[in-house]
């Protein structure tokens, strides 16, 4: 409805503290806080790309992002809050610098994927991005000498892959993807114990675990939890998934073991799953249907 | 497929959405008779015959298609640009110069083209270091090969060059002294990057074009001189003149199908077809020679960018894609203020494709102009107009990052060499060329006056100007906001 709506607590409840309307002339697909929380992103199919400054609990379109040729899918921001990654229909993913004087510039244009590149999110704690896309694949990028450049391609998925989540050390990625599989990759360094080639100074990654069988549609959004190593699906047959990796698991073939499902969830396809970053086991759900929903998971 | 075009034009006509029933938005005149039903009968040869209720018979008109079209409509399911771009290679070279041989044998001799070969600066730079030589040796050999090919003339953009900077230059001049009344005046961005133009007309349209300067780049100067002047001397009409150019990217071929650049008075193009530094390397691999092999031709004329006081090749000041801001800022400094600059510091920002010089004038604000090389500088550069806060007076925007050295067309590192090393070859190559400032070439005062009756002449603006013109996004499936 090319509105944006902040929720808070307040007491028990959930309320909904603002309504960012007039920004966009179309859907938003994605929205992302800044680290610091001062600001917001919010991505559009009208091709733009928003930044809301908040200021005394009131938020401000402090500037508006445009470049790309259609629909922009994602929104990221690197974890020092200088850099925002911006991907698009257009196969192309943007990196934008934040200047001194609160103006955001375009720092590189990477063409790398072959089409609709759906995701785009910065590694916890390097300058690296990954993206994912209708091309079934995974990108990282790094910045070399002058300019950003794909640095892996991570190819296993047999369609989209919607979305990929860091896990906590930066060292693993999990994907999900409209093949109905949930796929692990491991990253190995130069000079890795395993004796994984690589090239130069660059890592190798390789997908140690496929999680299939699990989900009866498209997978359209995937989440690992920071806190406790949780990884939550959204999937487009209503269900939510939590996994968790086994006790007794190989890190070059880990097992991976389905925690708990929840049945209807939605009544529709469930598009996105998010644990909060604070709260371990507390996580949002939005959907098709056009609720969003707060689930507890309680593990035994 | 392959793209070959810059970042640019390939961001600007992508599209993974197959609707079969987008229309075309070639305006081909279908005459629409409602009410008639005819059949469509596919004859044996491919041509399409209409058989009305009647019987009658009538064949029918093939549509067609040319490049301009396509680069206006996003919406068929290939790539339009890159199918259509076979129409320009060096296959169709040969075919003119199989053709005179025919001519020449069956005793038509009248009926005869004069081909004429212009080639670029960064072309031979690119070519003299793939084969070793210096860039006067692979002038050299480069116009014996052409030559023995059946070509007439072989002459070098960088002469033209000089008329697009010396025009250049004054256009600036000219419009920063109307920047105090007219508000689109300042900043004059610059117009010899095709892969630039066509990105500002499809995508800013009539915001961005007022900025542009409305000077020609070097090869449609030379289309010109080749169309105009040459063929006058030449005692031909335009229309029995192959203009083919040597162009080190794609985008090039583009610029050349251009309407404005198309004389309807003789139905023939300024330039009529443009190769790549790629494609002559294509062609020396298929007569089965290597360039140092061939044999050398000395022969030139003023067109031939002999430029030098010593009689060789000349280039200009200011790097390989022309020199635009280094002569700008030059001239406005000697004119502006009436002082000469001895050399220009070039600061570089946020990375080595962006650099502004900012030069003191005693009494008014400093004269600041940057270089904008590669998309995501063009990006910034057009947003910071929209915005209103321009800082530079020029800037010369190229759609290459590197610059035109690094074009596209270019001839492709060896293995095991990496793109960096040999772009930095070719750069030594281009910049071993001794530089000669425009107005001193042998040749430039003498056709001003001679071909265009002096400087600042009507002919003069209608030789060595053009006009852009924005392209209107056609409502279509493709466009509806779903």
């Amino acid at each position: 409805d090319k509105i944006i709506r902040i929720w808070g607590k307040e007491g028990d409840k959930w309320v909904c503290k603002s309504i960012l309307a007039e920004g966009h002339q179309r859907t938003i697909r994605s929205v992302g806080w800044s680290p610091c929380g001062n600001y917001l992103a919010s991505a559009s199919f009208d091709a733009t790309t928003n930044i809301w400054s908040r200021k005394e609990g009131e938020f401000e379109c402090i500037a508006s992002l445009e470049g790309h040729e259609n629909e922009v899918k994602a929104v990221s921001w690197a974890p020092t809050g200088l850099l925002l990654a911006t991907c698009s229909r257009d196969k192309s993913v943007w990196i934008w610098e934040v200047t001194e004087d609160e103006e955001y510039e375009c720092a590189s244009v990477i063409s790398s994927h072959t089409q609709d590149v759906k995701y785009a999110v910065w590694h916890p704690t390097r300058e690296m991005l990954a993206s994912c896309s209708y091309d079934n694949t995974i990108k990282l990028f790094k910045e070399e000498i002058d300019d950003w450049t794909c640095c892996n391609t991570l190819e296993s998925h047999t369609s989209t892959v919607w979305k990929i989540s860091f896990d906590q050390t930066g060292h693993r990625i999990v994907s999900c993807s409209d093949d109905k599989t949930l796929k692990i990759w491991q990253e190995y360094l130069p000079g890795n114990p395993e004796g994984i080639d690589t090239i130069g100074k660059e890592s190798a990654w390789k997908c140690v675990c496929t999680l299939s069988g699990y989900h009866n549609r498209v997978i359209y959004d995937v989440d690992w939890s920071h806190s406790n190593g949780l990884i939550v699906s959204a999937c487009g047959d209503e269900c939510i998934r939590v996994f968790r990796e086994e006790e007794i698991s190989d890190k070059n073939q880990p097992s991976f073991s389905l925690v708990c499902t929840q049945n209807r969830a939605h009544s529709q396809d469930v598009n996105s799953v998010a644990w909060n970053p604070k709260e371990p086991g507390l996580l949002a759900s939005g959907s098709d249907d056009g609720d969003v929903k707060l689930w507890e998971v309680v593990l035994d | 497929m392959a793209s070959n075009f810059s970042g640019a034009l390939q961001l600007t006509d992508l599209n993974d959405f197959i609707t079969p029933s987008q229309e075309c938005v070639k305006p081909v005149k279908i005459d629409r008779k409602p009410g008639k039903v005819a059949k469509i009968r596919i004859e044996d040869d491919g041509s399409y015959m209409e058989v009305a209720e009647s019987g009658e018979e009538k064949k029918l008109q093939k549509a067609q298609i040319t490049l301009n079209d396509c680069l206006a409509c996003s919406g068929c399911i290939t790539s339009a640009e890159s199918v259509l771009i076979t129409q320009q290679s060096q296959e169709e070279l040969y075919n003119v110069l199989q053709e005179n041989l025919r001519l020449q044998q069956a005793s038509e001799v009248n009926k005869k083209k004069l081909v004429v070969v212009s080639i670029s600066p960064q072309s031979r730079a690119s070519l003299a270091t793939k084969y070793q030589l210096s860039p006067q040796e692979a002038h050299h050999k480069l116009t014996g090969f052409f030559k023995k090919l059946g070509v007439n003339h072989v002459f070098d953009t960088s002469f033209s060059r000089n008329f697009s900077l010396l025009e250049s230059c004054r256009e600036f001049v000219r419009r920063y002294y109307e920047s105090e009344t007219n508000k689109t005046a300042l900043p004059m961005l610059a117009s010899s990057c095709p892969g630039w133009i066509c990105y500002a007309e499809k995508t800013h349209g009539s915001y961005i074009l007022p900025y542009i300067s409305s000077t020609k780049s070097p090869q449609q100067i030379m289309g010109s001189l080749v169309k105009d002047y040459f063929a006058a001397k030449q005692g031909q009409t335009p229309d029995r003149i192959y203009h083919v150019t040597v162009m080190p990217c794609y985008d090039k071929k583009l610029e050349a199908s251009r309407q404005d650049f198309y004389s309807d008075l003789y139905g023939t193009r300024d330039v009529d077809c443009v190769i790549t530094t790629g494609e002559v390397e294509k062609m020396l691999e298929k007569e089965n020679v290597t360039l140092g092999q061939v044999e050398g031709n000395t022969a030139y004329c003023v067109l031939s960018g002999f430029g030098s006081p010593d009689g060789g090749l000349g280039s200009h000041l200011g790097g390989g894609s022309g020199g635009y801001l280094e002569h700008v800022m030059r001239y406005a400094v000697s004119q502006i203020h009436g002082s000469s600059v001895d050399s220009l510091q070039y600061k570089t920002l946020r990375n080595q494709d962006f650099q502004e010089v900012t030069v003191e004038i005693e009494g008014k604000r400093p004269l600041k102009m940057a270089l904008a090389y590669g998309f995501r500088n063009i990006q910034n550069i057009v947003q910071k107009i929209k915005r209103g806060k321009m800082t530079y007076d020029f800037v010369e925007i190229m759609a290459c990052p590197s610059g035109c050295v690094n074009g596209g067309g270019q001839i492709r590192p060896m293995e095991g060499q990496t793109n960096n090393e040999l772009l930095q070859r070719v750069k030594e190559s281009y910049d071993s060329v001794p530089c000669v400032q425009p107005d001193l070439w042998p040749g430039v005062k003498d056709i001003y006056e001679e071909w265009l009756g002096g400087v600042d002449t009507e002919k003069a603006r209608a030789m060595l100007h053009t006009q852009y013109h924005g392209v209107e996004k056609v409502a279509s499936a493709l466009n509806i906001q779903w």
